[in-house]
């Protein structure tokens, strides 16, 4: 063995890891070789020295509270984001979600209208309702109880509700943020969707009450 | 691995000292080795907040003594033994019994300090092994029979740390993991993404180094 080979050895030999085969062989390189002889001998207090060196530091109660801090704001972010995926509600707002969306594609490509046409109207009739709507519950204004007086389909759609619906306002995290869910309760009024836009009254052809 | 359940006449198992490091013992006939920590960590996984300080407080003091080994600053060590346990916090669902608990917390250290050594706005090492700190690399060595001796360890400790430190990362994170914090090179090379082989190499080229700076006083 020469004396490369058997400088790699030491470590092992140090730490009595070494097959016997391999102890052998260093054994005999090393009866004959005084330098290896020193290099084993600086092995060994380089590992004990090693050994000696403290294990631990010391960890103050600082360091330890400061992590906990941590790890409890990590703990309440993840739970925030766990409810979100976790609420029962989720999944059936999904789904209401792609139905409307889907309804509203076809209704709307049916009256020639793009979907992104469509969004950038509703959102700035959203824009415009907000800034009508008083913070307080929706009611009636008094021009629209004129209104509804001298144009049935008109009242209906200011009788409108103008807040979310209750499973949407309890869950708030939940309502996505698209334009059609802003407007989700027109769906019961399929009537004015297909027929009105919140702009313009409803053609004189197309009230359903002339419809027959 | 299954956990025993806990006997309060059993003596706790402490973390790794240095010894062999070709692997665990192997179990004798009928004994089941099991890892203590593995069930503290099963019980955090199962939502146990108590189990996570008494993970903080068995591994820390370890984790804190190796980061700063590793980066050579005191504050930054600090810093780093908090992202550990954040990590081990984050990820605990990760964590499979099948290893070693001390190996997967040690991985974490390591891959944290080595991105911290990677850092390029990253500062000069202040030199912590300073004689004129109080909290100085203790005495190595109560059992010295003379002061000369006692005073000739301290030095030697105190020039170990800093050779330790200059040495390059992956060299020092495989002497450190696996002569001070004892993982067997199968962990250590785990927690390096390298060979058994490798770590060997490792280790070797780093105790050559440190034979070579510290001749004087081997």
């Amino acid at each position: 063995m020469r004396c490369g080979p058997a400088q790699r050895l030491m470590v092992a030999a140090v730490d009595r890891e070494l097959a016997a085969r391999e102890q052998e062989a260093l054994d005999r390189h090393l009866a004959t070789c005084a330098p290896c002889q020193r290099e084993m001998a600086a092995t060994g207090s380089l590992l004990t020295a090693l050994e000696s060196l403290p294990l631990d530091a010391p960890v103050s109660v600082s360091l330890e509270q400061a992590m906990l801090r941590r790890v409890r704001q990590e703990g309440d972010e993840g739970a925030v984001r766990r409810r979100w995926w976790a609420s029962p509600m989720a999944p059936v707002l999904a789904l209401a979600a792609t139905v409307v969306l889907a309804l509203s594609v076809a209704l709307l490509r049916n009256a020639g209208e793009t979907p992104a046409r469509v969004a950038a109207k509703a959102a700035a009739r959203t824009g415009e309702r907000v800034a009508r709507v008083p913070a307080a519950p929706a009611v009636p204004a008094p021009a629209t109880a004129v209104a509804r007086a001298g144009h049935p389909q008109q009242s209906a759609r200011s009788e409108l509700p103008l807040d979310p619906p209750p499973a949407l306002a309890a869950a708030p995290e939940l309502f996505m943020d698209l334009p059609i869910l802003r407007h989700l309760e027109k769906l019961e009024h399929f009537e004015a969707i297909r027929t009105t836009t919140l702009d313009q009254p409803p053609a004189a052809d197309e009230r359903p009450d002339e419809q027959g | 691995m299954r956990a025993e359940p806990e006997d309060p006449q059993r003596p706790q198992m402490s973390l790794p000292v240095a010894g062999p490091h070709t692997g665990a013992a192997p179990a004798a006939a009928g004994e089941t080795v099991a890892d203590p920590d593995v069930a503290v960590m099963l019980r955090l996984q199962a939502g146990d907040e108590a189990a996570f300080q008494e993970l903080f407080r068995k591994f820390s003091p370890r984790i804190l003594q190796y980061t700063r080994r590793f980066v050579g600053s005191e504050a930054r060590a600090e810093e780093l033994t908090q992202d550990v346990f954040v990590q081990v916090f984050r990820f605990r669902h990760r964590y499979q019994p099948q290893s070693r608990l001390a190996t997967w917390v040690f991985t974490i250290a390591t891959n944290l300090c080595l991105n911290e050594l990677r850092r390029p706005e990253r500062q000069l090492r202040v030199d912590l092994w300073d004689d004129e700190r109080p909290e100085g690399p203790s005495l190595p060595d109560p059992q010295a029979l003379t002061a000369e001796e006692g005073a000739s360890s301290r030095e030697l400790a105190r020039r170990l740390e800093t050779e330790i430190a200059a040495l390059p990362s992956k060299q020092r994170a495989a002497l450190l993991l696996s002569r001070l914090d004892g993982l067997a090179y199968e962990d250590v090379g785990q927690a390096l993404g390298c060979s058994e082989g490798a770590v060997k190499a490792l280790i070797f080229r780093a105790t050559q180094s440190l034979k070579r700076t510290l001749a004087e006083y081997l």
